[in-house]
């Protein structure tokens, strides 16, 4: 809740003027029984067509003065609730842009999501139900009790006394049933995943041959469900019928007690209609509320769990010092570097050395789980090591900006992501102001020709996700991004395996090129494309087991031997039309 | 706020057939149905108490009226008392008490007859579901399927549940309502009923434009949505290109154009009981001053006043949900249909007990003249045999789309063959029930399906009673033991439903652990290592080698590499074999198959 305040804050004024209207529309639902009693004791009392023509008139005032005022209420507090929705979720978004790789994967994309969409849908709708109808509550109860009160002072402790009862019932059964809810939820949930299992894995539990046991599993969660469901159905059955036999006593006493005053003329006969009126509306106040308050904890579920994003720290702390560029070779040097995921009780990355120098291509192999694509990441410092160091011209990574660090980068990452948008807005990531010439340039590099000959060029339209594309043509556009920014090194994690052979070639051509000047590091599946590599790093289970280049690991290093024999022996990975075996 | 968002129903889609769905509901509802007869008895008996009591408090208000007035001309005062007003009261109360009664009734035997009734349609539909051919599923985006089991069925039992009682009394209270008014006066009935049309139409208009506005709510929401998805895909790109404060506020502008939308839904939303409140008051004022006159020419008399107003007030608010609840009554009914059509979809044919497996199962696997069609009159295996001696490899190659997974299919007998037999050992494989045949297989599909679980557990669904070292030895020998080590809780990390927190190459890793476990006589791996790197793959290669040995097997790969050594090759084309042979043989045909090679190969 604690979280929430901060958003609140900017909005008070509204919300004051929110409560203010609260006010008046609970005011306006009073005062036209009240006036509508005053009609009766006029009428009753032998006056004039006029005089109730006039009570008519203040009365149409009231009704649409408070009925307007509850319009506009209605109006700010869906404008409140919206604007709060939507700096939540900007929130919610920025605080991601800190997190770490590991931080984030602590959420995972579904359910960070979630968070930024649905939970924050569910904290918006319940804003709306608690200011619309759980905070007239309060104010009904108080002012329907006064208003009795003003009529007759049993009358009023009639009223306190009906509505206690019905608040202590209502809150005795939302405490029971508020368990129940958050139970329901979560059932809700698991007959979700548990039907979508279901209706995915079909071949795969024939297969096994586990219908029974996955029609069990279905028909638990169903139980489950509908027991939770039935017993909160109960819950809510018993608080209607309590609030209903609550207004009709209320009535009847009402009219007993009410009956004795009049007659004695401690009230006049019309107040007897005020005051049933008066009961009606605050238990019928009391009774919307209930629905509401026991949505409060699924909301206040969203709440935490959007808290849990918000106050999380950061894995990584960001340094604001920046790294010079002292003319030397070397661009990246990994010293002793060790890396272990948190909780993990092995390294995925043990020890690994290795520089990377100005107009050199150092290239890392291994198999999956090898852990060679977490090299790309700690140099990216999605992750910080857990040993060793990682020094940009020098100077360790953890003490420069993140910032400054990836500026000095351009990044290819496995999975080539595209954004919505054009071809050329992909492409301005990498380098905000480069001309147009510069990008159709780093497309032509990146074999990405076919962008030339799309209706549009780089205007080209780009679908969410880049599905309008295939996996090569998203790759190379992926590649033209990293290739268009001015950068010391380039790292292409495993970029080259969506591209058949002759472009994978062509490419590297090109490339050599292109970055003659700068260190380059490839992390690949293929020996072909790292054949003419200036290092090579070959890694087995975190460890480097070869460096050097491909002629001598041939010789020396059986696991990149391996590796090598597995390609040669198909052909289909590496081109090379060898013999069958 | 159930109530607030009534007026939100969607376009009705009525149901197909209604009667007949409705006869087949009452069906349904079998036991239960005593119970149904109960409430709809008990809702007659409130609403009727419901109509009488203002009528009685009328009439014993104006008792005590007509009291207090003849004793006030005497200068003495009045005090109920059993025979002056009292009697009545206490009758009053009676009738309250018995109203109440019947709601308490009404509410507790339907707090659990909605629920018991989606309950066993539910577990209809579970057992259903594994007795549907694959077809079925095929056929069916399994996203309708659930919507149809979860949503449909929990639309019908709310409606049920609060809708129908809802609507029984509504009819009820609003009729004997306006009777009532009418016999007190039919000026102020006519006057009631004309803002009552008012706040009807009012309501009408309001839920169209609602219905506008929350469809653009809903467009916004889906663009948030795939912006934040994309952005959340791609973070590592836009952290490593610096684009976060660019990235920010695309997100900003996205949010507040739907908040934007969000406000005049919202508002929308909240508008209509107040704006109905309003009419009704504005109802309320000119009958209170009609009646005002009334009562000073002593046409009416303060009880029947109140009474009046009583009335007004209990049946304006039915009258504007009336249409709503019907419609949501229409739409409960049309959930329930689609629930009853997919119960009624044709069934696999009833296993066949007669033949059983021999103990030992060589793993012979003869195709003879076999043909096939997904749909009966589109045959797309006309005539296919061959024959698999047991330990052989046979590598299935061709395009996607050209029909691997047929084979698959027919081989399990996911699907029936149209003609032709299927021979295992030389037994007809339509002859063995299924989950007998099945249990003879092991498979590495595509999809590598896990369940939510811990990864022992899901290595281990084919063999619950697997010992944890069993379980470590299949990892170790698919090679995904070392990365299971690696996770935060080893082998006993729960996977979720969509297993995000490990990789493709990981999960597919898992599913052939799963497979080793089981150890079947004949193994189907579909494409199993396509997204696992080369070396990895030449390591499981290994490992199944030396699983295969005395085992027949099918191989299903994109890449030549895998299969070269295959003891028979089936090349697929649109759903049939067109060539077989060894790789030789066919290299030499010079057909579709050398044709591939030299493409993959060039």
């Amino acid at each position: 809740m604690r979280t929430l305040l901060p958003f609140l804050k900017p909005y008070r004024g509204q919300f004051a003027l929110v409560i203010l209207i609260v006010f008046a529309d609970v005011g306006g639902s009073l005062l036209i029984p009240t006036i509508t009693a005053n009609m009766i004791n006029l009428a009753v009392g032998g006056s004039s067509v006029g005089r109730i023509v006039r009570q008519g008139a203040v009365m149409l005032a009231v009704a649409l003065f408070s009925g307007s005022l509850t319009l506009v209420g209605g109006w700010l507090c869906a404008k409140i609730s919206a604007d709060i929705g939507r700096d939540l979720r900007t929130a919610v978004y920025d605080k991601s842009l800190l997190f770490s790789a590991s931080d984030f994967e602590r959420f995972g994309t579904a359910s960070m999501i979630t968070r930024t969409l649905n939970d924050i849908n569910i904290i918006q709708q319940s804003m709306i139900n608690i200011v619309q109808m759980v905070l007239p509550v309060p104010v009904m109860c108080v002012m329907g009790i006064l208003f009795a009160f003003r009529i007759n002072r049993d009358m009023g402790w009639l009223l306190l006394g009906g509505t206690l009862f019905v608040l202590l019932a209502a809150m005795v059964i939302i405490r029971r049933a508020a368990p129940v809810f958050e139970k329901l939820q979560g059932f809700l949930d698991r007959m979700n995943v548990v039907l979508r299992e279901n209706l995915t894995g079909v071949r795969v539990i024939r297969a096994f041959h586990k219908e029974r046991h996955e029609t069990g599993r279905m028909r638990n969660t169903f139980e489950d469900y509908a027991e939770s469901a039935i017993r909160a159905n109960r819950l809510f059955a018993g608080l209607d019928c309590i609030a209903t036999a609550s207004i009709n006593i209320c009535i009847v006493a009402v009219l007993y007690f009410g009956g004795s005053r009049v007659g004695t003329g401690e009230m006049e006969i019309g107040d007897i209609t005020a005051v049933t009126e008066y009961a009606i509306w605050v238990l019928f106040y009391v009774m919307m509320a209930q629905m509401v308050i026991l949505l409060v904890p699924r909301a206040m579920t969203c709440v935490r769990r959007i808290s849990e994003v918000l106050t999380h720290e950061p894995e990584i702390t960001d340094a604001a010092g920046a790294a010079e560029d002292e003319g030397g070779d070397e661009v990246i040097q990994f010293d002793k570097v060790s890396f272990c995921f948190a909780d993990a009780d092995e390294n995925t990355l043990s020890d690994v050395s290795f520089r990377c120098r100005r107009g050199e291509t150092t290239a890392v192999i291994g198999g999956t789980g090898s852990g060679k694509s977490t090299i790309a990441k700690l140099l990216m410092r999605y992750h910080d090591v857990t040993d060793g160091q990682i020094k940009l011209f020098g100077r360790d990574i953890r003490g420069i900006s993140q910032q400054e660090l990836r500026s000095h980068i351009a990044y290819v990452p496995q999975k080539a992501w595209l954004f919505s948008g054009t071809i050329e807005e992909n492409l301005r990531y990498g380098s905000p102001d480069a001309s147009v010439e510069e990008l159709y340039h780093a497309l032509d590099i990146a074999q990405a020709d076919f962008v030339r000959r799309m209706p549009g060029g780089i205007r080209a339209y780009v679908a969410q996700g880049g599905t309008n594309f295939s996996g090569g043509q998203r790759q190379r556009i992926s590649i033209a991004r990293a290739l268009a920014r001015k950068a010391d090194l380039f790292v292409f994690d495993d970029s080259f395996s969506a591209l058949d052979f002759k472009t994978d070639a062509a490419l590297r051509r090109a490339l050599a090129e292109e970055t003659k000047d700068c260190a380059v590091l490839i992390i690949a599946q293929r020996i072909s494309t790292i054949l003419h590599a200036d290092q090579i790093l070959v890694l087995d289970d975190g460890k480097i087991v070869g460096m050097g280049k491909h002629e001598d690991l041939m010789r020396t290093c059986d696991v990149y031997r391996d590796i090598a024999d597995s390609q040669a022996k198909g052909g289909g990975q590496n081109g090379e039309r060898t013999g069958l075996s | 706020m159930e109530k607030e968002q009534d007026y939100l129903e969607e376009d009705v889609i009525a149901a197909k057939e209604a009667g007949k769905t409705l006869r087949r509901f009452l069906r349904s509802m079998g036991k239960q149905r005593v119970r149904l007869v109960i409430v709809i008895f008990s809702v007659a008996a409130y609403t009727t108490f419901n109509i009488l009591a203002p009528l009685y408090s009328a009439s014993a208000v104006d008792l005590i009226w007509n009291r207090i007035r003849k004793l006030r001309e005497t200068g003495q005062n009045f005090a109920i008392t059993w025979e002056d007003g009292g009697k009545q009261i206490v009758f009053l109360l009676l009738l309250y008490a018995a109203a109440s009664g019947f709601y308490t009734l009404q509410n507790f035997l339907m707090a659990s007859f909605a629920e018991r009734l989606s309950l066993q349609l539910r577990s209809e539909v579970s057992e259903k579901l594994h007795r549907l051919p694959l077809s079925f599923y095929d056929r069916h985006q399994p996203g309708i399927i659930m919507s149809c089991i979860t949503n449909d069925l929990d639309k019908m039992s709310e409606a049920l549940q609060t809708g129908m009682i809802r609507l029984f009394v509504a009819v009820g209270v609003v009729a004997g309502s306006i009777i009532m008014m009418l016999r007190f006066s039919v000026l102020l009935t006519v006057v009631f009923l004309g803002f009552a049309g008012v706040s009807l139409l009012l309501t009408q208009v309001v839920s169209r434009r609602t219905l506008r506005c929350a469809s653009r709510r809903q467009n916004a929401l889906g663009k948030l949505n795939g912006l934040v998805e994309e952005a959340y895909s791609g973070r590592t790109v836009i952290q490593a290109f610096n684009y976060e404060k660019q990235s920010s506020q695309r997100i900003w502008h996205a949010a507040e154009e739907l908040a934007r939308a969000s406000e005049k839904t919202d508002f929308l939303i909240n508008a209509v009981n107040p704006g109905i409140r309003m009419v009704n008051r504005c109802g309320l004022v000119s009958i209170a001053v009609l009646g005002g006159s009334m009562l000073i020419s002593g046409k009416i008399s303060p009880g029947i006043f109140q009474a009046f107003f009583q009335y007004a007030n209990q049946a304006g608010e039915p009258i504007t949900e009336l249409s709503y609840m019907i419609n949501a009554m229409q739409s409960a009914l049309a959930s329930v249909e689609r629930v009853y059509t997919l119960l009624d979809e044709e069934e696999m044919t009833p296993d066949v007990q007669r033949s059983s497996l021999p103990d030992e199962i060589e793993g012979s696997i003869t195709f003879s003249h076999v043909q096939f069609g997904y749909v009966p009159d589109k045959i797309l295996m006309s005539d296919v045999s061959f024959t698999a001696k047991p330990g052989q490899k046979i590598a299935i190659v061709g395009s996607t789309g050209a029909g691997k997974t047929t084979l698959v299919n027919l081989l399990m007998r996911f699907y029936e063959v149209s003609g032709g037999s299927i021979l295992l050992d030389g037994r007809n494989t339509s002859d063995m029930a299924r989950a007998q045949l099945r249990s003879c297989f092991g498979m590495v599909l595509q999809d590598a399906w896990l369940f939510e679980g811990t990864i022992a557990e899901n290595i281990a669904y084919g063999k619950p009673d697997a010992t944890r070292e069993q379980i470590i030895a299949a990892a170790k020998a698919a090679r995904a033991d070392f990365f299971i080590r690696t996770l935060p809780h080893g082998y006993d990390t729960m996977l979720g439903s969509d297993a995000e927190n490990i990789s493709i190459g990981q999960r597919q890793l898992l599913t052939i652990a799963r497979v080793f476990l089981c150890d079947p006589e004949i193994l189907i791996l579909d494409e199993a290592t396509s997204s696992v790197d080369t070396r990895t793959e030449m390591e499981i290669g290994k490992a199944m080698k030396a699983l295969m040995k005395g085992r027949t097997s099918f191989v299903i790969a994109h890449r030549l590499s895998t299969i070269v050594d295959a003891d028979l090759i089936l090349v697929m084309q649109n759903g049939t074999i067109i060539e077989q042979g060894s790789h030789r043989e066919l290299l030499h045909a010079d057909g579709a198959y050398a044709e591939l090679y030299n493409s993959q190969f060039a």
